[in-house]
């Protein structure tokens, strides 16, 4: 207890001059009734803990009476109750107490309680230098003499009960009640500051063990762990993430907005990483990003998989987020892997083209023969049915089947090229009109269930793009188109030029896509598992490797679900190539 | 125990709670000063609670302070019950009140209180 409180309170010399009548004895016992509350209050205010608290309380009524035990029984759940007993107490004694302030305790409507329950939690507070001590060869009496309980009360709210007790009868004093309230009244807020302070300790120590079990998980964490303000300063980054950022031989200056450091810093990834902040930051949250943070000219660059959510204060009703907390994974080995994978298939798929390319050809040169063989004997023999008919019949099978599989091939060395990035487009200037007529005349020659029809509005449609790329995207829409539609049906092809785009439609009338579908047709070997296209062969590539192209020639490439029946591609290709239009511009 | 009044059939239950709310209001009047203001409260929601078994209309003093009970809703509730059955009943109340502070001051304020409501019940009734 500091010094300043535990001393008596300075008394000031005041000239007494007394008003209304009060005369000078009455205000000197006033003075002094001041004086007395005035000390033990300090006492109360400065009582840091409940023992504290339990001296101050028995200073002050001992001020006021002699008595054998003071208990105090504090409301909660379980029971508090203090016994500051005068040493040696009598076990019956002691039973009576407790069974008094049991009762007591139940006249005041407590939570029901019972005298067994308050001896098993009844817990004896001696302080010695407070304590009587009884005259040598003294007997403590069995029987309570004199009892006073009176409720401990904060702001009209019973938070418990302060008991005496006396062997001797007579021991309270009606005229000394008030006072002794009073004290209990002090005693009362003094031990409900100690609950307060007691809850509060409590609670900043679990808010601490919290925050630090939170911070040893986020440091043991796998993952970087990437925590921006709502200005996209980075606030925090876990071990994981100092170490990716490390890998990567980047140093992020603390405490400047990430998009001022990209637009100073020559850090290639970082607008990257800007554009995630930020479209979290916007209230999105963005999944799975990868970004290529390693050094571009590595066979497989450090990769990173970052995932944002926006931040939001507990308990903010705000719908601006006040940061971002960001996931990073370093899936560089996933890559590698990956990369292993993707030339082991180029590699097989080149091995596979070789001898392909020689069954291809000579299927062509049999067929050739068979069917001047056959030209010469149905000359010859106009209404016999030659074997050689059937001979070229097996041939032209062999030929479509080993055309499927050479598509097969060729779809597998796109996916490598098309996965890093080594498309290579070479570019030509040609008519598109031209080029649907040949691709709608091609396929229409082995579809005959299907009715396919070209719509061409303009006459010029020369365009600069990979015409065999170009082929191949179109030629692939509308090998599905013929595939999805078992039933036949009519096939739409349709070009028109808006501004500087081709728009190419293709709309068929088949099982079409649910739209649930629409954003993932284009994903590498997405399939739609569903009872309607189990029965479809393919491998799941075509649509991805299309959409590499034109997104590549600058163009883009999308789906949509027919009111009716079917679906219909779209495909856009700029009338010049992004690179041409920026020149000639420039020009 | 207080005196049950012996014309009480006379007086009608309106009459009668009015009493007796002016008799607790005594009590807390005079034990205020010296155990706070809150105590009387208690005493008569605990008082109640142990009586409820024998007096269901108590129930209403259960869960809600007295000062805040209106003569005329609690009537309302107490359609079945006779002035005489609730005098019986309130004067219970009491008695269990007085025993209540019995046992937290002794006879320290009890007995001169007694007195004093038990004047003032013959007076009003």
């Amino acid at each position: 207890m500091e010094s300043s409180v535990q001393s008596k309170s300075q008394t000031v010399d005041i000239p007494i001059r007394p008003p209304n009548g009060l005369n000078a004895e009455r205000l000197l016992a006033l003075k002094g009734e001041m004086e007395y509350l005035n000390t033990i209050g300090k006492q109360f205010v400065a009582a840091f803990d409940r023992f504290q608290v339990h001296r101050a309380l028995l200073a002050a009524l001992k001020e006021i009476y002699s008595f054998s035990a003071c208990c105090i029984l504090l409301k909660g759940n379980p029971f508090d109750l203090f016994i500051i007993p005068c040493y040696p107490l009598n076990a019956s004694f002691l039973e009576s107490m407790i069974q008094r302030i049991a009762s007591a305790a139940n006249a005041l409507d407590f939570p029901t309680v019972t005298a067994e329950q308050l001896t098993r939690s009844a817990y004896f507070d001696a302080p010695d230098e407070l304590a009587q001590n009884r005259a040598q060869g003294e007997l403590s009496s069995t029987t309570i003499g004199s009892c006073l309980n009176i409720p401990l009360t904060v702001e009209d709210r019973i938070i418990g009960i302060l008991s005496l007790f006396d062997e001797k009868p007579g021991t309270f004093d009606a005229n000394l009640l008030k006072l002794t309230t009073m004290i209990a009244d002090y005693a009362a807020v003094a031990l409900e500051n100690v609950r307060l302070r007691e809850r509060e300790n409590a609670l900043w120590r679990q808010a601490e063990f919290e925050r630090m079990r939170l911070e040893l998980i986020i440091g043991s964490m796998a993952e970087g762990l990437l925590i921006t303000d709502t200005n996209g300063t980075i606030k925090s980054l876990n071990k994981s993430a100092e170490q990716l950022l490390a890998q990567a031989q980047t140093v992020l200056t603390s405490g400047v907005p990430l998009r001022r450091l990209a637009e100073t810093s020559d850090i290639p990834w970082l607008p990257r990483l800007v554009e995630i902040i930020q479209q979290a930051l916007s209230g999105k949250v963005v999944k799975g990003q990868e970004l290529v943070a390693g050094k571009t000219d590595e066979r497989v660059p450090l990769t990173l998989s970052i995932s944002a959510a926006p931040l939001h204060e507990a308990g903010e009703f705000s719908l601006k987020p006040s940061g971002v907390v960001a996931v990073l994974n370093d899936i560089t080995s996933s890559k590698q892997v990956e990369r292993l994978k993707d030339d082991f298939v180029s590699v097989v798929s080149h091995e596979l083209r070789t001898p392909l390319t020689a069954i291809k050809g000579y299927t062509q040169h049999l067929v050739r023969r068979a069917e001047r063989r056959l030209h010469k004997l149905r000359a010859s023999e106009p209404e016999h049915n030659h074997p050689e008919q059937h001979d070229l019949h097996s041939l032209a099978i062999i030929q479509s089947q080993t055309e499927h599989l050479e598509r097969l091939v060729n779809d597998l060395l796109d996916l490598s090229q098309v996965q890093w990035g080594d498309i290579h487009l070479h570019y030509t200037t040609f008519q598109m009109k031209a080029m649907l007529e040949n691709l709608v005349r091609s396929v229409q020659a082995s579809a005959e269930q299907h009715l396919l029809m070209l719509e061409v509005v303009e006459e010029e449609t020369t365009v600069t793009a990979d015409q065999v790329r170009i082929e191949q995207v179109i030629g692939n829409i509308l090998d599905n188109a013929v595939k999805y539609s078992p039933h036949g049906g009519q096939i739409l092809v349709s070009l028109r030029k808006q501004a500087q785009t081709y728009h190419i439609s293709v709309k068929d009338q088949g099982i079409g896509v649910s739209p649930e579908h629409f954003e993932h047709i284009f994903e590498r070997f997405y399939r739609i598992q569903n009872t309607a296209s189990q029965h479809y062969a393919g491998i799941g590539l075509g649509l991805y490797v299309a959409k590499a192209i034109i997104r590549r020639h600058g163009g883009h490439i999308w789906l949509e679900s027919n009111p009716e029946n079917g679906s219909t591609f779209h495909v856009s290709i700029p009338v010049v190539p992004p690179t041409q239009s920026a020149e000639q511009a420039t020009a | 125990m207080l005196p049950i009044h012996n014309n009480s059939s006379s007086v009608s239950r309106e009459q009668v709670t009015e009493a007796y709310l002016q008799a607790i209001g005594l009590i807390d009047e005079r034990v205020a000063p010296y155990l706070g203001k809150a105590t009387t409260r208690v005493l008569v929601q605990g008082a109640a609670k142990r009586l409820t078994i024998t007096y269901p209309f108590l129930n209403c003093l259960v869960n809600r302070p007295y000062t805040a009970l209106i003569p005329a809703i609690i009537h309302e509730q107490l359609g079945s019950i006779t002035a005489n059955e609730l005098e019986e009943g309130l004067m219970a109340l009491l008695d269990a009140c007085f025993a209540g502070l019995r046992e937290l001051t002794g006879d320290l304020i009890v007995p001169p209180l007694h007195d004093e409501v038990t004047n003032q019940l013959q007076q009003l009734q």
